[in-house]
């Protein structure tokens, strides 16, 4: 698969639940084109565990691929549009 | 709890906002597993007086407080339960629900009087406190409840309805979590006699702490001077808001520094604890106003939503069937404040 040339980051570390799932599904949707494209990805940085469930779940639903990483302290879920 | 997030608060929340209904099935689970080893434990008499002394009759308090706690509880971004796993995470924002509660347990203390006569100015089904006063059988509602769970439970496996996959190191599904909790608490209650809760522990130590800062006003409560006896390991031991070291402070104190304790050592094992930043602004604001809410309906409702929802509706104690309509409309409530002022 081609890699996106950009990645949107979207860190929202340390927020309240369920802010991880409502700010990833609006930006998934206010970059649609981008992500479409192939352009972009988008990727999260969030602590909260429960958004490894819920995230990946719904981005796939929608049509993406998702990878989930562990990073220091905190997860980064990465949405690449699949054709 | 902390592994497979078993957030109470998520189970109304993530239905009425996301349709995800994965956390409502796993509570549908713990509560149907639950009035099952309970009628169990009851059938052995391991719990001592049926039906439990300690669920009085129904109120519209009940209600309102169910309400108010469920507006809380999604505002605060977690239940009473949850926001001391999270808290042991290093969750910031559980840290101000937290200090939420115990601003919303002295501030609701006052009202205490009012909210009593509420109660007893507004009940419901006369003398009656459990189910099996209006069907007059203890067995039939855990024998309906049972089939139905199972059919339903089958009818989830097959559609794969039980597995979403999680990416979370050390990830513990939902329904595994049911069955581990339901043993759990199951067990609890045939040694203790009483179900969980942290609500009174939660005003208990707000009171504590009230009486750091405003000795003579926490004086002045009359909640903070509620000592009644109890029935807990087959003793008669005092329990209430009070300062006292009482079967509260026993066994409620010891559950909460359990699940903080708990979590931050499964966090640390999994690499994950760190104190988290500030919120945004409105999200602290909503974290501390939910754990203010979360406090007063307890305190309204005379339990917290461990008591109630994982405590007396396995049980099918009137009151907490009421305090659970309750919570489902304050939820709906809270995910539409949620949605529409705090996450922008």
């Amino acid at each position: 698969m081609r890699q996106a040339a950009e990645d949107i980051v979207l860190d929202i570390r340390g927020q309240i639940c369920p802010a991880c799932l409502m700010i990833t599904l609006r930006e998934l949707n206010s970059n649609k084109e981008k992500l479409k494209n192939e352009k972009a990805r988008l990727v999260v940085k969030t602590d909260h565990r429960d958004a490894t469930r819920t995230i990946p779940s719904a981005a796939f639903a929608m049509g993406y691929r998702v990878s989930v990483l562990q990073r220091d302290k905190y997860y980064e879920i990465a949405m690449e549009y699949e054709k | 709890m902390y592994r497979s997030d078993f957030c109470m608060a998520g189970v109304f929340r993530d239905a009425y906002l996301f349709r995800d209904y994965h956390r409502m099935k796993a509570f549908f689970l713990l509560v149907c597993l639950l009035a099952l080893f309970l009628y169990l434990i009851r059938h052995f008499n391991l719990i001592s007086t049926y039906p439990p002394s300690f669920f009085g009759t129904p109120s519209a308090a009940d209600l309102c407080g169910g309400f108010i706690f469920g507006i809380g509880m999604v505002l605060g971004g977690g239940c009473l339960l949850s926001t001391l796993y999270k808290l042991g995470s290093g969750h910031t924002v559980s840290a101000i629900t937290f200090c939420g509660v115990l601003f919303g347990g002295f501030v609701s203390a006052a009202f205490y009087p009012m909210f009593r006569s509420f109660a007893a100015s507004t009940v419901l089904l006369g003398d009656k406190t459990a189910l099996e006063h209006i069907v007059g059988s203890a067995g039939v509602p855990v024998l309906v409840t049972s089939v139905l769970a199972a059919s339903l439970a089958l009818r989830w496996a097959r559609k794969g309805g039980w597995s979403q996959p999680a990416y979370a190191r050390g990830y513990l599904p939902l329904w595994k979590a049911s069955f581990i909790m339901a043993f759990v608490i199951a067990l609890v209650v045939a040694f203790s006699g009483r179900p969980l809760a942290v609500g009174m522990g939660y005003a208990k130590l707000s009171g504590i702490v009230g009486g750091l800062f405003l000795p003579s006003l926490t004086g002045k409560l009359e909640f903070f001077h509620t000592e009644a006896p109890r029935l807990l390991y087959g003793r008669i031991m005092d329990g209430g808001a009070g300062p006292a070291f009482d079967s509260v402070a026993l066994t409620q104190f010891s559950l909460m520094a359990g699940v903080v304790g708990g979590s931050f050592i499964s966090s640390f094992k999994l690499g994950e604890f760190r104190i988290t930043r500030m919120p945004p602004g409105r999200q602290a604001f909503s974290a501390f106003l939910g754990g203010m809410l979360m406090a007063a309906g307890a305190l309204m409702a005379g339990g917290c939503n461990l008591w109630h929802l994982i405590g007396g509706v396995p049980l099918f104690a009137l009151q907490s069937m009421v305090f659970a309509l309750g919570i489902a409309g304050g939820s709906f409530l809270g995910a539409v404040f949620i949605r529409r002022a705090v996450i922008r």
